[in-house]
């Protein structure tokens, strides 16, 4: 088996328009949730969200798509973050479109974003908007395809909230394997009627900023973003710079409810350990936990419980959520990246606004910005429909 | 991996024997919708109430292969798009209440994960779940995954499929995209009828696959992807992929291709029959619909001709005097995702 190393990342989210913003943002300890300034939302008023900080027009011209038609919020996130990466890696056009060359994305929104477009289109009050090819999930990953040529294995992922862990494995699984040399993996959601008010109807949206492991944690931020890394084996990448290696993985189905988790931690537990036993290492060598942390009173509990049941206590963790809100398909792959932050500096972040730990546990998350020898780090992502996804990435 | 076991909903009644008992139904118009089975027998009362048509057609085909609960150690689906329906209902509930308190129930099925979750729900399996989602690749994607769980090496038994589901909401949509035929015709011309579009079918089909012969109906050796081709040499494609399988074009006994009756895509299907001129040909999408995932239906079809089923009259193009060893499964969506999946007789 091919090991598999990260030579490229690039991030936009409610903190940064790129790496070296996001990573700034993160050591002084400075969120992104607040009031919305683009969302088209009546929550816009009532709800705090973790927007990305630029207008869709603006991030259009910066990508200097000036003319093209069709490319909704979610595209233009995704392909800002994607151009980062492949620059970060030092990628050729051939490189990239060459048929060993894997992607896989991920999206819980994609187009639907723009839910009043979609709405119009589909009862047939409007005659045809321009985004009438560009409101399924995927659709950002064909036209990341078609804009690279990519001529080799192209995906997409829905596993809910754990989807860019999922691309993050099955790029790192066809490096392994031997199918591909290269995976450009990630995912990318932006803000919308649709998610929002899907996560309002199901209570557990929150008014303020989220508390991810407080006692008295009052629900989740919607935010918006996205990350893509470069994966690269071994045997292809020569002197190039190694952030990290992706060591192993977990996934895992909790089987107890359409959109909540087990009390018992069943699928948490599963991943987290099936990614341990991947990575054939053992829990003691988790310096750092990126925790899901939605700060929703039942992920938060349910994690916790899940993580003593496998290290017997509680290594350094964090929700970086805090900061960014959720960003949904995003997620996973956000913060697979600030993890690398952490292992590829020595430091490790905060966790905002925790306040009062949770009973019985009474464990505080990371509480402030501090230098430690990180080598070897868990990142979790658990989604509605009981899809679970550990990732375990270590120094190189 | 091998087939041990699979299940069909689609618009022909696929869900028992009535279609190889010649029992083949035909279409006026655009939509071809499924038949369904009665679920009642394996899924509750009160959650088959609530639940869409995706999710319903997932489980209806899913769970009757599903032994026991602890028999398969995972579930990968392809569904471009889930629940639609449930998707356009929640949609249209936010503009209709301008955003007011609204239930949950469409929204958690509007994910297209909502289907293996429901799977694994119902069964009680808490292995490997996954859900691809790439549009015409999402179930070449899932059978991708499926080997790479096979090699390494921690499991035995996996269910994998495909789910797609019409919805009249985005039905629009497509149309305004040109996906469809201008005029109606029946279902017996679609393929000929030398016309822009095509028609929107849905289905899901469901397989057992197994990294062990026994018990096997047939072997899925092999699948491959490409998409945005900078060239249209669809020979050299299958060739470098038969060759891959240490394979040539002789060795091919059946073509399952997806022609869908579009003037603009069929091109590609026609180039593949010219290079394999004594192969049989099969076809499904006049009797199924097209739509993302249709290449489970393929599956599905291709398996049961290799176990030797006399299969409807419908169904053949061309040929078919011999019983195929090999088949060869070719499908493109909207000529913009190619597929290839390899099947041999065991």
């Amino acid at each position: 088996m091919n090991k598999v190393f990260v030579t490229g990342m690039g991030v936009i989210s409610a903190i940064g328009n790129n790496s070296a913003e996001n990573l700034k943002n993160l050591r002084d300890g400075k969120s992104g949730v607040g009031p919305a300034k683009y969302l088209k939302s009546n929550y816009g008023k009532s709800h705090p969200f973790a927007e990305v900080k630029i207008s869709t027009e603006e991030l259009k011209a910066r990508l200097e798509f000036k003319n093209k038609k069709g490319l909704t919020r979610t595209d233009l996130i995704a392909f800002t973050a994607l151009k980062e990466a492949l620059i970060d890696s030092n990628l050729t056009a051939k490189e990239i479109s060459a048929e060993k060359t894997a992607f896989f994305s991920a999206s819980t929104i994609g187009g639907m974003c723009h839910t009043d477009e979609l709405y119009e289109d589909a009862n047939l009050i409007s005659s045809g908007s321009e985004y009438i090819e560009s409101y399924f999930l995927s659709t950002h990953a064909l036209k990341i395809a078609k804009e690279y040529q990519l001529s080799g294995i192209v995906g997409a992922i829905n596993t809910a909230c754990s989807s860019s862990a999922n691309s993050i494995m099955l790029g790192a699984k066809l490096i392994k394997s031997g199918r591909a040399t290269r995976a450009i993996v990630g995912g990318v959601d932006s803000l919308g009627k649709f998610s929002i008010n899907g996560f309002n109807s199901l209570q557990i949206m929150s008014d303020i900023p989220c508390a991810p492991f407080d006692a008295n944690r009052k629900g989740l931020n919607l935010g918006e973003g996205s990350a893509y890394l470069v994966l690269e084996s071994e045997d292809i990448i020569g002197s190039k710079k190694r952030y990290a290696e992706i060591l192993g993985f977990g996934n895992s189905n909790d089987a107890f409810h359409p959109s909540s988790l087990s009390e018992d931690a069943v699928g948490v537990v599963e991943c987290i350990s099936r990614a341990i036993s991947n990575a054939q290492i053992s829990p003691i060598e988790i310096d750092y936990i990126n925790a899901h942390g939605t700060a929703t009173g039942n992920n938060d509990i349910t994690e916790l419980i899940g993580i003593k049941k496998v290290f017997k206590g509680f290594p350094p963790f964090n929700s970086t959520k805090s900061f960014t809100g959720h960003t949904l398909a995003a997620a996973g792959a956000i913060e697979a990246v600030f993890s690398i932050f952490s292992i590829y500096n020595n430091e490790l972040f905060p966790s905002l606004n925790c306040n009062t730990p949770i009973e019985p546990f009474n464990e505080f998350p990371i509480i402030e910005h501090k230098s430690a020898e990180i080598k070897t780090v868990l990142s979790n992502s658990f989604g509605f429909g009981g899809n679970c996804s550990s990732l375990i990435i270590r120094e190189s | 991996m091998f087939i041990t076991n699979l299940y069909s909903i689609s618009p022909q009644k696929t869900f028992d024997n009535s279609f190889f008992d010649g029992e083949v139904k035909s279409f006026f118009g655009n939509k071809y919708y499924v038949q369904e089975p009665d679920y009642s027998a394996l899924i509750p009362k009160g959650l088959l109430r609530r639940l869409g048509k995706a999710v319903k057609i997932g489980l209806g085909a899913g769970i009757p292969l599903i032994e026991t609960k602890k028999d398969i150690d995972g579930i990968i689906l392809g569904t471009a798009t889930g629940g639609l329906n449930e998707c356009y209902k929640f949609l249209n509930q936010i503009v209709k209440y301008d955003e007011g308190t609204l239930t949950p129930t469409s929204f958690v099925q509007s994910t297209p994960n909502s289907i293996a979750g429901h799977l694994a729900l119902i069964t009680n399996n808490i292995g490997y779940n996954n859900t691809h989602i790439g549009m015409g690749l999402a179930f070449e994607s899932a059978i991708l995954d499926a080997f790479l769980l096979f090699e390494e090496g921690e499991v035995a038994k996996l269910l994998i499929g495909s789910v797609d589901e019409a919805s009249e909401h985005n039905y629009n949509i497509e149309n305004f995209a040109n996906y469809f035929k201008s005029i109606e015709i029946d279902s017996t011309n679609l393929l000929n009828c030398d016309s822009q579009g095509s028609v929107r079918g849905e289905g899901a089909a469901m397989f057992i696959v197994s990294n062990e012969k026994e018990n096997a109906i047939c072997e899925l050796a092999d699948v491959h992807q490409f998409t945005y081709p900078n060239d249209k040499n669809i020979e050299k494609r299958a060739i470098d992929f038969l060759e891959k399988n240490n394979m040539n074009i002789d060795d091919i006994g059946g073509l399952v291709l997806g022609f869908n009756g579009d003037n603009r895509y069929d091109f590609w299907y026609n180039d593949l029959i010219n290079s394999f001129p004594e192969t049989n040909i099969y076809t499904y999408k006049n009797l199924v619909g097209e739509y993302p995932t249709a290449s489970g239906f393929a599956t599905w079809l291709a398996a049961h001709i290799l176990a030797g089923k006399i299969i409807p009259s419908e169904a053949i193009y061309k040929n078919a005097s011999r019983l195929p060893q090999n088949i060869l499964i070719y499908n493109n969506y909207q000529g913009t995702q190619h597929g290839f999946i390899l099947m041999k007789a065991v």
